[in-house]
């Protein structure tokens, strides 16, 4: 008897520099629903890539039904059983949901190799005895681009049960699903549960963990933080253990002094990009010489919401700067009244990392005086601007000709900073401002956000980073599944902040 | 300096792989190679009447290498040069023989811009169904071409059918429509003066305008440009637009200039050459001026070298196939960034 379908023992796995995996062991037996939480960048998506032999660990070992096996790469854990389903499925959308299921590994009925023929009709048998089987139905012949979600995700696993997957991986599953598809998804977890297989299920959310999960793993900062059944603790205590209880010193952190309000959102909502949550009926303010943090677990509506504010996804609702009312306008609009922009993605929306130093500084400028007198550009005083906006925030560069990409991180970031700080603009709506950049890079860009507050500027700032959050911020409020679910102070014990983040709404 | 070394060398390796082949293919007919290249030299540039007539074929490439490269570097993958020059071209044609002679010199200026007008009109139509719609700007372009090869040819024997000479040509322009010859009895025309301005006029709007960084940064990176408050639609349209202003000119500078007329037949595949000069010289001008001048050079040399030699005129067809082909690895890369782009 199989007492363990899967463990990881004492894994250890580094990236450079960075300890990803700091002696992770946990185990799931065969007929158990196994969840993992953490935050993003605790270590789970490594110790994910560990267990389906995608990544190799510095040290540690992992057992497949009670035996010890080193794999080679990842059709050898998908040959031990290890199955994953990814948050991006993996199906080919233009094929039927049938052909999907079979592919790469199609019941024959005659010949071999490349003149096989298909027994159709045996696929399909075989697909509804699987989905008979754990409780649902799938309409085979559909193309799986049109299915709905959730049907995808199900034929996902139909697949993976079928090529005799015995320890399913679920990565994210429901954030892409509503919350009718979530139970379904869960009803049809447990039948596969009944049957023996072994399931790791990966999650944000509290309240899934607590639904469904028979054990959980909290990972923090690479290591396992808590471990227990699910039976004998609650959400409240998971919660606790997923942010760590150290407040970053703020002793000496200077706050800002709040003016009359800049920026007043009100009852906005928007459509969401995939796998994220859509906006609903955000409302908030944020005032002059004030830094506002906007706390959450990565694909809460962050991103749709600072598109939203900027003029690059359509909305209902108000934006408001200063009385004036913005809703509906472009970027190039909202610029102009005095909205500055840091992307989360600083190479591909920041910068274009192939053009000059000199084109990305000035960028957005290059339209008005003194660069254009309408008709043409004068280069001097293009060069003038660059120099000057690359001078006040300290950015070091060989040539302006040289292209942006050539830069550091910290650089590069600064030069976005350089060029969206320079109008100046009344708000800046910031995301991930440090992410990729080194320590003294991270020093300078929070001391660039400060100034700009103590000047009297608005900012609206995402992070994923706790602690930059309480260093910069003066306000936190908390974003869960594309809706506002709670303010703090900054100073606030940071195991409020997370437990607001995962638990839903719960706490409000 | 590295820059200017990537440069030259993506111009001069597809140069050199296609002579070394041609070398290869001379061998095995039985030719020198070295002779052979001297003499499509001495054809081509050897006195200043085979130079006026290398430039007088570089002359309609130019045009479209510019219409094309207006268009590549904002990442619009327009192959739609050609429809363009032919419907350009027909347009100041028919203004040539059909307004008053009586305009006397206002004539010809009128006709070139009826030809970019309708050029520009024609490729409206593709940055219009890109922007608006996410057409395939590929194929729509090569679709619009085999549109305009029709309907031209269509006109040429119809409607604009010449009554005194032959077949599939329309009447004459007026004198006053033709541009001026520069060195007569060569064909060269001051068309190719024209495109010469226009090609400053590109250099000049590709650093020193709003639009023409705009073009490039859309080219490099759509999110960028939405960000710094470039409209990317708009930009696009533009693109397209000016691409077909370029290419009509084009088109009209060589009915006026070359012909005189317009004929069934009247673009030698300009519109397709013209890319390959546009991807070979980078969508820079100073690379595009050479290349259009190569091409022109092989045009040239090509119908007289059978004249003077064994070689066949094949061979030159197969040197500037080759050159296109190594030209067009710069190519791969543009259809990469096209995928990536949205």
């Amino acid at each position: 008897m199989t007492t363990i379908a899967l463990s990881a023992a004492n894994i250890w796995k580094s990236y450079g520099s960075v300890q990803a995996n700091r002696g992770i062991s946990l185990s799931v037996a065969p007929g158990e629903i196994h969840a993992i939480v953490g935050e993003n960048g605790a270590g789970k998506s490594t110790l994910m890539r560990v267990l389906q032999g995608i990544e190799r660990p510095d040290s540690g070992h992992v057992t497949v039904m009670d035996r010890e096996v080193a794999f080679s790469g990842p059709g050898d854990a998908l040959a031990h059983g290890i199955g994953m389903v990814h948050q991006e499925f993996m199906l080919a959308p233009d094929l039927s949901l049938l052909e999907n299921l079979v592919l790469g590994d199609e019941p024959v009925s005659f010949g071999r190799g490349a003149f096989a023929r298909i027994d159709w009709q045996a696929a399909e048998a075989q697909g509804r005895e699987l989905a008979q089987r754990i409780g649902i139905e799938v309409d085979w012949h559909r193309r799986a681009g049109a299915a709905p979600v959730h049907i995808q995700q199900f034929v996902e696993i139909i697949r993976l049960l079928r090529r005799g997957t015995k320890i399913l991986i679920l990565d994210e599953p429901t954030a892409v699903l509503a919350p009718q598809q979530v139970t379904e998804l869960f009803d049809l977890l447990r039948r596969i549960r009944e049957d023996g297989t072994a399931v790791l299920f990966i999650s944000h959310k509290i309240r899934e963990v607590t639904a469904l999960a028979d054990r959980v793993t909290v990972i923090r900062q690479g290591e396992v933080a808590f471990a227990a059944a699910v039976s004998e603790t609650d959400g409240e205590e998971i919660a606790s253990h997923i942010v760590d209880g150290h407040n970053p010193v703020t002793d000496n952190v200077k706050r800002g002094t709040p003016g009359s309000i800049v920026l007043n959102v009100t009852g906005l909502s928007a459509a969401s990009v995939e796998k994220s949550h859509p906006l609903h009926d955000i409302s908030l303010t944020v005032h002059a010489g004030e830094i506002v943090g906007l706390a959450g677990v990565a694909g809460n509506g962050q991103v749709e919401l600072m598109e939203a504010l900027f003029g690059l996804r359509a909305a209902t609702g108000k934006v408001e700067l200063k009385g004036t009312d913005l809703s509906g306008l472009d970027a190039d609009r909202r610029r102009a009244a005095g909205i500055g922009f840091i992307s989360a993605d600083r190479r591909h929306e920041g910068l274009a990392i192939e053009a000059s130093i000199e084109e990305n500084t000035i960028a957005g400028a290059h339209r008005a005086a003194p660069i254009s007198n309408g008709l043409w550009l004068s280069l001097r005083a293009r060069k003038a601007v660059a120099l000057e906006r690359l001078k006040r925030l300290s950015v070091k560069y060989g040539t302006l000709r040289d292209p942006v990409g050539s830069l550091s991180g910290g650089n590069q970031q600064r030069v976005v900073f350089a060029r969206e700080i320079a109008g100046p603009p009344q708000l800046l709506l910031v995301s991930q401002p440090t992410r990729g950049v080194d320590l003294n890079g991270i020093a300078a860009i929070h001391s660039i956000l400060r100034d700009f507050r103590d000047a009297g500027g608005a900012v609206l700032l995402v992070s994923e980073e706790l602690d930059e959050l309480q260093v910069l911020s003066d306000r936190i409020v908390v974003l869960a599944q594309g809706r506002i679910v709670g303010e703090l102070g900054a100073d606030a014990d940071r195991r409020d902040i997370g437990r607001l983040m995962v638990m839903e709404g719960a706490g409000v | 300096m590295t820059n200017w070394l990537n440069r030259g060398l993506g111009f001069a390796v597809p140069l050199l792989i296609a002579l070394l082949v041609s070398a290869v293919v001379l061998l095995a007919i039985g030719e020198n190679p070295l002779d052979t290249f001297s003499l499509m030299l001495t054809e081509a540039f050897g006195s200043p009447r085979r130079l006026a007539s290398t430039l007088s074929a570089a002359t309609p490439l130019l045009f479209t290498a510019i219409g094309t490269a207006i268009c590549f570097r904002a990442g619009v993958f327009n192959v739609g040069a050609d429809g363009a020059f032919l419907i350009g071209g027909l347009a100041a044609v028919v203004a040539g023989f059909s307004l008053p002679a009586e305009l006397g010199w206002a004539l010809a200026p009128i006709c070139l811009a009826i030809g970019a007008i309708f050029g520009a009109a024609w490729l409206f139509i593709p940055g219009w169904l890109l922007a608006k719609l996410e057409v395939d700007e590929v194929v729509s372009t090569l679709m619009l071409n085999f549109i305009a090869a029709a309907i031209t040819g269509y006109l040429v024997n119809g409607p604009f059918l010449s009554a005194q000479s032959g077949n599939n040509v329309t009447p004459l322009v007026h004198e006053a429509a033709e541009l001026s010859r520069l060195m007569p009895p060569a064909t060269l025309h001051s068309g190719f003066l024209i495109a010469l301005a226009i090609l400053a006029a590109y250099a000049f709007w590709t650093r020193r305008t709003s639009a023409g960084l705009e073009g490039a940064w859309v080219g490099l990176n759509r999110r960028f440009s939405r960000v710094v408050g470039v409209s990317v639609q708009r930009t696009i349209i533009l693109a397209m637009v000016l691409s077909g202003v370029v290419a009509g000119l084009g088109g009209a500078a060589h009915g006026l200039g070359q012909l005189h007329r317009f004929t069934d037949g009247f673009s030698a595949g300009y519109g397709f050459t013209g890319m390959a000069v546009a991807l070979l010289g980078r969508n820079t001008p100073l690379g595009m001026l050479i290349g259009s001048i190569l091409f022109g050079a092989l045009a040239s040399a090509g119908t007289t070298i059978q004249l003077f030699s064994n070689i066949p005129l094949d061979l030159v067809n197969i040197i500037q196939g080759i050159v296109m082909i190594f030209a067009v690895i710069e190519l791969g890369r543009i259809t990469i960034r096209r995928r990536s782009k949205t």
